[in-house]
Formats: C-alpha cells, structure tokens, sequence
C-alpha cells in the first residue's frame, strides 16, 4: 500500500492541469500531516479531495493556500509558482477558499461582508469609498444568486449557519476567483441547502470555474464531482473518476481499514 | 415590490435620524466652541484643556484598536516620544515650536515603522504584553538618558506662545487647538472608515485569517493603520508638552495613560467615530473631579476600575453603540432573518411550488432556486 497514484494521470484527453503539488510536506512535530503529495488538479472541473479523518485534507488546503507554509515541495497554479506565497497573494492569483467551519465577518453586516473582498489594483483604489454603487450591485447580484439578499442589512452574527454558508460562498466570489477551493461545503447543513450549493457549485463550474472540494458526504461527492483525489496519512492513494475511485479497493481499505 | 416599500418607510426614519444626529452635533459644536468664553475662572478652562488632550489620545489611539481590534495598552509610547522629540526639536534644533512638533510626529511615525512590523507579528494578549514592554523601556531610557531627557528631573519645554500671553489666554487658545486637531483626526477616522482600506481594516478586526484569505494584504493593512495612530498620538503628545511646558519621564511613558486611552475609547465605543471623545469627556471629567475632591489619594483608579467594570458588563461595545442600538429598536420595519414571511405567505408559497413540481418532472435545480432560504432552514 506504498503506491502512489501519478500526478495528473489522466486518461481523460480533455485533461488541462490547474492545481497542482510536487512534493509537498508539512510535518507537525512528529506527525507528517502531509508526506510528499503530488497532486494535480483539473482546469475547468469539480474536483473532490477525499479521504478518512485526520488524512491531511484541510492541512494540505492550508498549505496551498498560504495559511501555513509548507516544509517542502512546490504548489503551482496553471504553471505559476505559488508556493508559500502570503495568502492574500494567493488570492489575488485566483484562488478562493472556503473554511471548514464557516467563517464570516460576524459584527459586520451581510453586505458589508460581502465589500471586504474586493480586488484593489491600486493604493487610490483602496482609499475610494467602500460603499460605490459597482461594488454594491456586484454584491446584491451574487447574494441574489445565493438567495440571501433580503438580508443584506442583518449582522452576519444573526443570520442561521445554513445561511452564513451562502454568505461566505458569495463573499469568495466578490473576489472572482478562477479556482474556488470549498473545505466541507456540505458540513452541518441541511439536506435541502446541500442541494442548493451543489447547484450553484454545478453552475459556477459551468461559467469556467475550477473547484476543488474537501467532503465527507459522500452523496454529494459521487453526484458533484468529476474527478476524486483519495487522500490517506498525508498523501494521494487514488485518483480518477468517481466511479471507479469508489471501487478501488485501495481506498476501502484506507477508509475501512481492512 | 418589497424593496420599494420599505424604502420610504425607511427613509423617514432615516431622516429623523439624521437630523437628530445633525442637530446633536451642532449642540455640541456650539458647546465646545463657547466653552472657553463661558467657563467660569482659569482652572475650569485647564480642566477642559485636560480632557481635550485626553480626547486628542483617544481618538488617535482607535485608530489602531477601533480598526482592527489590535489593543495596544502602551500607546503612552508614542505620546511621550513625540511630547520629547517635540521638546528636544525647540530646546537642541532652535526649530519654530510648531514644526517642531511636526518634524517630532513624523519622526515617531518613522520609529513605528519597525516597531509595527515586529509587534503586529502577535495578536491578542501577546500584542498587550509586547505594547506595555515598549512602554517600559522607554520610561527606563527617558530617566537614564539624563544628558538628553532630563532623566528623572524631567525636561522644561519652552512655551510657544510669548511671555506677553497670559495664562488664561494660553489655556484658551491651547483648547481650541486641540479641538482642531480633534475634529482632523476624526475626519481622517471617517475617511477611513468608510473606505476600501476601512473595511479590510474592519475584516482584520473580526477574522484577520479570513479577511487574508479574502485577498485583504493583512500586514500592510496594519502596519500602515499603526503608523498613522503612532503619527497622531505623537502630535497630541507633543501639543501636550508644549502646552503643559514640562515633561516628567514617570508621568510620560506611564501605562496608566495608555490604559486611559484604552478605557476611554471602550467606555464610548471603539467602533464609533465620536465613541472616544465621549469617552474622554466623562473619563477626564471624573479623573479631575476626583483628584480635586479626594486630592493625592489614588481613589480616582478605584473609581475608574468600577467604571470599566460596568461598561464591559453593560454596555460592552460602549455608550453610543448602546445608544444606537437602543434608537434602532424603533425603527418601524426592522429586518430580521427571522420571519421574512407570514404564514398565509408561505402557504401561497408552498402551494406555487407543489403545482410547478407536479407540472414538470425534473424539477429540482429550479424549485431549489426559487426557495427562499430562511424557509429551509431551522
């Protein structure tokens, strides 16, 4: 069970690589989180990151997204070195994320969460009023398409967590981000919003957008994605569609621990 | 429809608003501004020089803390450099007292610089401790460096104003002056308040990991934001010194001061604009009140420790943020997330997405779409 899965394989002649990790480590103390992972993920696709707790999922979310630096190994976006670079430089190289318990602005109101993530290309831009009349109508737009705009003026704070989970969906989208990274979309919600959000990940994913999930419902996992990366004691086992993923006898055993 | 609706309704509350709030601002311009002609002998008018100051250090303090929630107890850092860079410029430079009191600023804010760049490093407790550090050390350079500082004797600073201006006179045009000061450092607070770079600040303050994720440059953000408070705390240091004319290290760089700033911005409200001058007003007003009833005792602490006390159980985001919410429960059409329709509405609504469900097969994505989400969830 040393194996490990080749980067990129691909039987899929569509195959554009987005994401990707060569090599990459990040040991807490005498716990290797993650041990040399090559990852690589599909442009233009739903993209699923698997595995049993404790795997290394959101530890290797945070390393390629510069929340924690990584001990080795590089991370590349479409070919760019992105590796350890300040989160907020990951950002504005197209990369929007999620947090796997849902984090909002929780004393600043609905909309104002929304204003935060505006893409600033210069100093004048960022002293100008927050409260433009583009920047609003961009925000309205995206929690119209959330369904959460009649509540733009409530304290993020008092809207339920289904909702704060649209809210911090569409604050990641005020940003335009061409990759949208989502830990546990499906986490602590109920059965309708899951249907919900696998809608709107479906749509956004048609208008371009790459995404790659970490989840644990499997449901969604199998009905969403296109392709399924299979993460076990910090390193990729199995990757490929999820049809056959699910059968792969080395992720039962990782999962079921036969 | 909805919007359209309340929007008229919402303006003229809006408006009534507004005008109280227009309306209380002039009082309490007219106040401020009269307040010299009306007070009744020399000390009074000290005591409103006192508070003005305090206000001057409170709002520049809410820079940093109103911001991005970043507590810094040893602000007293930068109003005592910049009360000794001022000082030093007239006394050793011969500089003209008010580009003195300039050059000493900008001279603190470049020393933010570093400063900054090594103490926003750490957050919440751990920035407390390495802020009142900063303090310490400086308390212990000012009354060593006897050849520079005075030491312990302190530093005289020469008066700006000639020896013809009697006292009185200085008093009043040192309040007004420090009420000019006031009213461009709140300007500057609103200005960056309602601002891109206010609202990243703001992000920092409720979840600064987020608030990077989200394309925020946290660092800069801070970093900048913490120049300016030094930059503006060093001028109300330095119009101290020059109107106070002595400068004692022990009195200087004392975390007292800073705990002043602390206290006064929380009591009125960090995230409010007028939050500290309110509370400096009542801060300053009971620190005088009981120095001049209870004289050296050091009862005025006591008295403030209960006021905290009372504040943070109470009123924890402060007096006007209180105030404001208090006014905000009669807003005529207050939005909740609760209950955005009534029962028949809902009916009407569940009965519209039965018929359309019965009327095509796969009818998921759309109904899911047009749910409104307060109705799916608990």
């Amino acid at each position: 069970m040393t194996e490990t899965a080749t980067p990129g394989a691909g039987t899929d002649e569509t195959f554009v690589p987005s994401l990707a990790t060569r090599g990459l480590t990040k040991s807490f103390g005498g716990v290797r989180a993650i041990d040399g992972a090559d990852v690589t993920f599909h442009k233009g696709r739903i993209n699923a990151l698997i595995g049993p707790n404790g795997s290394g999922k959101t530890t290797f979310f945070n390393c390629v997204t510069g929340m924690i630096k990584p001990d080795a190994g590089t991370v590349t976006l479409e070919g760019r070195d992105i590796t350890a670079k300040p989160p907020h430089r990951i950002a504005a190289a197209g990369i929007g994320r999620s947090f796997q318990l849902c984090r909002i602005f929780p004393r600043l109101t609905v909309l104002e969460n929304m204003l935060v993530g505006v893409r600033s290309p210069s100093v004048l831009h960022r002293l100008a009023g927050s409260r433009n009349d583009a920047d609003i109508e961009k925000a309205r737009e995206l929690l119209r398409r959330v369904g959460i705009d009649h509540l733009e003026q409530s304290e993020a704070r008092d809207i339920s967590y289904g909702q704060q989970k649209l809210l911090e969906l569409a604050g990641v989208l005020m940003v335009d981000p061409e990759t949208i990274m989502l830990d546990e979309p499906a986490g602590g919600v109920n059965p309708a919003l899951i249907g919900r959000i696998g809608t709107l990940v479906r749509e956004l994913n048609a208008e371009g957008r790459t995404f790659v999930i970490v989840e644990h419902n499997m449901d969604m996992v199998m009905s969403l994605s296109d392709h399924v990366v299979v993460f076990d004691r910090g390193r990729p086992i199995a990757e490929g569609p999820p049809s056959v993923v699910q059968h792969d006898p080395r992720v039962l055993e990782a999962y079921l621990g036969v | 429809m909805r919007s359209a609706s309340d929007t008229t309704s919402r303006s003229t509350f809006d408006r009534v608003l507004l005008g109280a709030r227009v309306v209380a601002l002039a009082v309490v311009a007219v106040l401020v501004l009269t307040f010299p002609s009306t007070a009744s002998d020399p000390f009074i008018l000290s005591v409103g020089v006192v508070i003005a100051s305090y206000a001057a250090l409170a709002v520049s303090w809410n820079f940093v803390g109103g911001f991005t929630g970043y507590i810094s107890l040893g602000h007293a850092a930068y109003s005592g450099l910049g009360g000794y860079a001022t000082a030093l410029f007239i006394t050793r430079a011969d500089l003209d007292p008010w580009v003195a009191l300039f050059v000493g600023a900008l001279v603190v804010a470049v020393l933010a610089v570093p400063i900054g760049i090594a103490s926003l490093r750490v957050r919440g407790a751990s920035f407390v401790i390495v802020s009142i550090a900063l303090v310490l050390i400086l308390l212990l350079v000012a009354q060593s460096w006897a050849s520079l500082t005075g030491g312990a004797q302190g530093l005289r600073v020469p008066r700006p104003f000639g020896e013809d201006v009697l006292r009185p006179e200085q008093h009043e045009r040192f309040f007004f002056i420090h009420v000019a000061f006031i009213s461009v450092a709140l300007l500057l607070w609103w200005a960056i308040d309602r601002s891109r770079f206010g609202m990243g600040l703001k992000a920092i303050r409720e979840d600064e990991d987020k608030a990077q994720a989200l394309g925020v440059p946290t660092g800069a953000y801070k970093l900048t934001v913490f120049v300016i408070s030094a930059f503006m705390t060093a001028t109300a240091g330095g119009l101290y010194a020059l109107w106070f004319g002595y400068l004692d290290p022990i009195f200087q760089f004392s975390i007292l001061i800073g705990s002043y700033m602390v206290l006064m911005s929380l009591l009125g409200g960090i995230r409010s604009l007028f939050g500290p001058v309110l509370g400096a007003v009542v801060v300053g007003y009971s620190l005088e009140f009981f120095k001049v009833h209870y004289g050296d005792s050091q009862f005025h602490l006591v008295a403030l420790g209960l006021l905290l006390a009372l504040v943070v159980l109470f009123m924890p985001d402060g007096v006007l943020p209180a105030i404001g919410s208090l006014v905000e429960r009669f807003r005529p059409d207050k939005r909740t997330s609760i209950r955005e329709m009534t029962a028949e509405e809902l009916l009407e609504h569940n009965e519209r997405v039965e018929t359309a469900r019965a009327g095509d097969a796969p009818p998921r994505e759309r109904d899911l779409a047009t749910v409104p989400s307060n109705q799916e969830e608990r």
